[in-house]
C-alpha cells in the first residue's frame, strides 16, 4: 500500500506544477498537430508563380502550372520577391511568365518563360513536371505558328483552326502505375506516422524529467525522512519507480486517446498498443530513476534529460522514420528502446499485426525495462543509505 | 560601472562551478547537433535524387525510336541514366532489384495507333517507393507525347488552312519539319544562388540558438534566486543603485550567451565542418541574438513570482519560440499563416540571417535579420528593465 501512496504523491506533485501540465499534456498534442499539418499530406514541393493578368496566353500557362498535381503553387507579386523566395528555399523553383507572351507567339517567335532554380534544389525534377504541363497549353500555339509559316495565313486564323482541330486529334496517353509494396501505404492518415513517434519521444522525455523530482526529494531530505519511518528501502524504491512509470503511462494513454479521437490516428490492435506503451513507460521510468539516483543536481538532470531523450529519439527513429535510415544507421537505431517500440507500432498499424506478431519487440522492451530498473534500484539504494 | 561587472563576475564563477550552465550552454547543443546531423544528414541534403530509368521498345517504329532519342538527349545532359531492355520482364526484374526507379514501355502498334486515330499509349512503370522518380518519368513521357501530338496538329492545321487536308502530298511539299512545332516555347533557366544553410550548419545553428535561451536564463534568474535565498535585500543595502544589480544580472546573461555561442561556433566549425559565413555578419547576428534572448528571458523573470516559476515559464517560452522558429524542422514555405508566425521569433531571424550569409554572402546581408533581433531585444529589454527595477523596490 505504501508503494501506491508514494507513487500517488509523486503523481500529484507532478500534476500540481502548471508547467508540467503544458509539457505533458498540451505540448505533445500541439507538436503532433504541427507536424501533421506541415508534413502529413506528403510534402509537395512548392513552385512560385509570377503571372500577369491581362494576357490570355500567360493566364493559360499559369493555370496549367497551377493544375499540376504533384506540386503546390504560390503566387508572387514581383520578380524580386519570387527570386528571393527561391534563394531562401521557401519555394523550390519559380516560373516567371512575361506579360507579352501572347504577342511574342503571334509574331511566330519562341515564347520564353523564366525558370528560377537553385543549383542544389529540385529544379531538374520539377522542370519536367512543369514543362509537360506548359507543353500541353502550347500545343495549338506551336501548331498555329507552323501552319501560319507554311501557308502564309495570319497567326490568329491558324490558331483558331488549330484550336478547333485539337479535340479531334488522337491523344497519346501516358499510363503510369507502380509496383511493389509501399513502405507507407497511401491509406495512412495524415497523423498516423507522426503520432507513435511523438508518443515515444514525449513519454521518455517526461519519464527522464521525473529524475529532477527524485533528486529534489533526496536533496531536501524527504527520502531520508521516509526511511526513518518503518518503511523499507525496497518500498521507497518501488514507490518512486511506480510514480515515474505512472506519469509516463498516463501521458501515453492521454496522447493515444486524444489523437485517436481528434485526429483519427490508427493505433492498431488496442491490446498490442497498450502493451508497447506499458513496457516502454517502464523503460522510461527505469532510465529516469537511474538518472535521479546517479546525478546530484536537478538543473543538470534537466539538461542531461533533454539531451538524452531528444538524442535517443532522433537515433531511434522518432523524428525521421526508421524506414528512411541507411542500413548502418538502422542497426545503430536498434540500440535504443525507441526503435523497438516504433517497430512494434509499425507492425500493428501498417501490417495489421496482433499482439503475437510484436512479441519480439515486447521482449526486447521488457529486457530494457528490467535492466534499467534493477540498475536504478541498486544505485538508489546506495544513494539513500550512504551516509551524507 | 564597477559594481555590475563585479556582480556578473561573481555569478559567472558560481555558474561555471555548478556545471549546469555548461551542460545546457555547450554540451547539450553540441551533442544534439551532432546526433541530428548524423541521423538527418543524408535526408537533408537536397539534389540527392538519382534518376535511373529503363526503356522497353516493343514497337520498333520511328515514333518509339524518337522516344529513345529524346531520353538519350536528356541522359547526355547528365540528368538521368538510361538502360535499354529487350523485354518488359527484364525491366521488371531490374525494377524489383532496385537497379532502376522506373521504366518506359512502348507497346507494339504504338505508331500505327497514332496514324489511324486509335488510342496510343506509353506505359510508365515505377517502383512504389520511388514516387518522385516515377512522377518525373511520367512527365518526360507526357512531354514527348505532347510533342508528337503538336507535330500532328501542326500538319492537320496546315492541311486544313491549305484546303487539302493532311495528305502525304502536303507533307512532302512542306518547307519545314512539323516536329519543330513542339518548340514554340522554352524554359529559360535563371540559376540563382542558394541562401540556405547546408544540413550540418543548419543543425549546429538551430541547436545553438535553441539552447541559448536556456543558457541566458541562468543570469536573469539569479535575481529571483537571490530574492528567494534572502541575499537580495543585503545586496540592495550596499551602496549600489538598483540599476547596478539588474545590470549585473543582465550582463551575466549576456556574457553566458556570448561565451556559449562563441564556443559552439568554433567547435562546430572545427569538429563538424559547419560553415557559418562572413565573421562580421555572424558576430552581428550572435550579439543581437543574445541580446534578444536576454530581453525575452528578462521579461519572463520580471513577470514570474518565483525563481522556479520563471524557470518553468522560461522553458515553455523557449521551447515554443524554438519550435515556431523552425529549429527542429523548417516551418512554413507555403506562404500560409505559419510561415508568417515564424518571424515572430528571434530564432527564425537568426536562421534567416545565417542563410543570407551562406555561400559567400557579404556581412551586410545579415543586417536585416540583425535589425529584427535588435528590435526584439529593445522592446523586451526595456520592458524587463523597468519591471525588474520596480520589483526591487517592493
Amino acid at each position: 500500500m505504501k508503494v501506491i501512496a508514494i507513487a500517488g504523491a509523486n503523481l500529484r506533485r507532478m500534476l500540481r506544477e502548471r508547467s508540467n501540465i503544458f509539457f505533458v499534456f498540451i505540448f505533445p498534442i500541439a507538436v503532433i498537430l504541427l507536424i501533421g499539418v506541415q508534413f502529413g499530406g506528403g510534402i509537395d514541393p512548392v513552385v512560385g508563380l509570377l503571372a500577369p493578368e491581362p494576357d490570355g496566353l500567360a493566364v493559360s500557362v499559369a493555370d496549367a502550372v497551377r493544375g499540376v498535381e504533384a506540386i503546390d503553387t504560390r503566387d508572387f507579386e514581383s520578380e524580386d520577391a519570387l527570386v528571393t523566395a527561391v534563394e531562401r528555399g521557401e519555394v523550390q523553383a519559380g516560373v516567371l511568365i512575361p506579360s507579352d507572351i501572347g504577342e511574342v507567339a503571334a509574331r511566330g517567335q519562341i515564347v520564353e518563360i523564366g525558370w528560377v532554380v537553385r543549383p542544389d534544389g529540385l529544379g531538374i525534377q520539377l522542370q519536367s513536371v512543369v514543362g509537360s504541363a506548359i507543353a500541353e497549353v502550347m500545343k495549338p500555339v506551336g501548331a498555329a505558328q507552323f501552319a501560319s509559316e507554311e501557308t502564309g495565313r495570319d497567326f490568329e486564323t491558324a490558331l483558331g483552326q488549330a484550336t478547333a482541330l485539337a479535340p479531334a486529334m488522337s491523344d497519346i496517353s501516358v499510363e503510369t502505375r507502380t509496383v511493389g509494396e509501399a513502405l507507407f501505404p497511401p491509406s495512412m492518415g495524415q497523423f498516423d506516422l507522426g503520432a507513435p513517434q511523438q508518443l515515444v519521444l514525449f513519454t521518455f522525455l517526461t519519464a527522464l524529467a521525473g529524475s529532477a523530482a527524485l533528486i529534489l526529494s533526496r536533496q531536501l531530505g524527504i527520502s531520508q525522512r521516509m526511511l526513518s519511518t518503518p518503511t523499507s528501502t525496497s518500498t521507497i524504491i518501488g514507490g518512486e519507480s511506480a510514480g515515474r512509470f505512472a506519469v509516463a503511462f498516463l501521458q501515453g494513454i492521454y496522447i493515444m486517446g486524444l489523437t485517436w479521437v481528434i485526429f483519427r490516428v490508427n493505433w492498431g490492435d488496442p491490446l498490442g498498443a497498450m502493451l508497447i506503451l506499458l513496457l516502454f513507460s517502464a523503460v522510461g521510468a527505469g532510465a529516469g530513476m537511474l538518472m535521479g539516483a546517479v546525478l546530484e543536481n536537478e538543473q543538470q538532470a534537466a539538461g542531461i534529460g533533454v539531451v538524452v531523450s531528444l538524442g535517443l529519439a532522433a537515433l531511434g527513429g522518432a523524428m525521421l522514420p526508421l524506414e528512411l535510415f541507411s542500413p548502418t544507421m538502422k542497426t545503430v537505431a536498434h540500440a535504443t528502446p525507441h526503435a523497438w517500440a516504433l517497430d512494434g507500432f509499425a507492425e500493428l498499424v501498417r501490417h495489421d499485426g496482433t499482439t503475437l506478431d510484436i512479441l519480439p519487440e515486447l521482449g526486447v522492451l521488457a529486457v530494457y525495462a528490467t535492466i534499467l530498473l534493477v540498475l536504478a534500484a541498486w544505485r538508489l539504494r546506495l544513494a539513500l543509505t550512504r551516509p551524507a | 560601472m564597477g559594481a555590475p561587472r563585479l556582480i556578473a563576475a561573481k555569478d559567472l564563477r558560481l555558474r561555471i562551478r555548478d556545471r549546469s550552465a555548461i551542460i545546457l550552454g555547450l554540451i547539450a547543443p553540441l551533442a544534439l547537433a551532432f546526433i541530428f546531423n548524423l541521423v538527418f544528414g543524408g535526408a537533408f541534403e537536397p539534389g540527392g535524387i538519382d534518376l535511373s530509368y529503363g526503356l522497353v521498345d516493343e514497337d520498333h517504329s520511328d515514333a518509339s525510336v524518337a522516344l529513345g532519342e529524346v531520353l538519350g538527349d536528356v541522359e547526355s545532359q547528365g540528368i538521368l541514366s538510361l538502360e535499354t531492355f529487350q523485354e518488359a520482364g527484364a525491366a521488371e526484374a531490374a525494377l524489383d532489384s532496385n537497379l532502376i526507379d522506373a521504366f518506359f514501355l512502348v507497346p507494339s502498334g504504338f505508331e500505327r495507333q497514332i496514324h489511324t486515330g486509335g488510342e496510343p499509349v506509353i506505359e510508365v512503370v515505377g517502383d512504389v517507393d520511388e514516387q518522385t522518380s516515377t512522377q518525373i518519368a511520367s512527365s518526360i513521357a507526357d512531354q514527348f507525347a505532347t510533342g508528337v501530338e503538336t507535330a500532328n496538329l501542326a500538319v492537320a492545321t496546315t492541311g486544313a488552312l491549305a484546303g487539302g487536308g493532311a495528305s502525304p502530298e502536303l507533307i512532302a511539299s512542306m518547307g519545314g519539319d512539323p516536329s519543330t512545332a513542339a518548340f514554340s516555347y522554352q524554359l529559360v533557366e535563371d540559376a540563382v544562388p542558394t541562401r540556405q544553410l547546408d544540413g550540418t550548419t543548419y543543425f549546429a545553428a538551430a541547436m545553438a540558438v535553441f539552447f541559448l535561451f536556456f543558457t541566458v536564463q541562468f543570469g536573469v534568474l539569479g535575481l529571483l534566486e537571490e530574492e528567494r535565498d534572502g541575499t537580495l535585500p543585503r545586496l540592495l543595502a550596499a551602496p549600489l543603485g538598483r540599476s547596478a544589480v539588474v545590470g549585473g544580472k543582465a550582463l551575466l546573461s549576456f556574457a553566458l550567451g556570448m561565451i556559449s555561442m562563441t564556443v559552439l561556433i568554433v567547435a562546430t566549425q572545427v569538429l563538424m565542418g559547419a560553415q557559418w559565413g562572413a565573421p562580421l555578419g555572424v558576430a552581428l547576428l550572435v550579439v543581437t541574438g543574445v541580446l534578444s534572448a536576454v530581453g525575452i528571458m528578462g521579461l519572463v523573470a520580471a513577470g514570474a513570482k518565483t525563481a522556479e516559476g520563471a524557470g518553468n515559464l522560461g522553458s515553455i517560452i523557449a521551447v515554443i519560440l524554438g519550435m515556431l522558429g523552425g529549429v527542429f524542422f523548417p516551418i512554413g514555405g507555403s506562404g500560409d499563416l505559419l510561415s508568417k508566425l515564424t518571424y515572430l521569433t528571434p530564432h527564425a531571424w537568426f536562421m534567416r540571417g545565417l542563410g543570407d550569409l551562406s555561400n559567400g554572402g557579404q556581412w551586410t546581408a545579415a543586417l536585416p535579420a540583425a535589425g529584427a533581433m535588435l528590435l526584439f531585444a529593445a522592446i523586451t529589454g526595456v520592458a524587463a528593465w523597468l519591471l525588474l527595477r520596480r520589483r526591487l523596490l517592493a
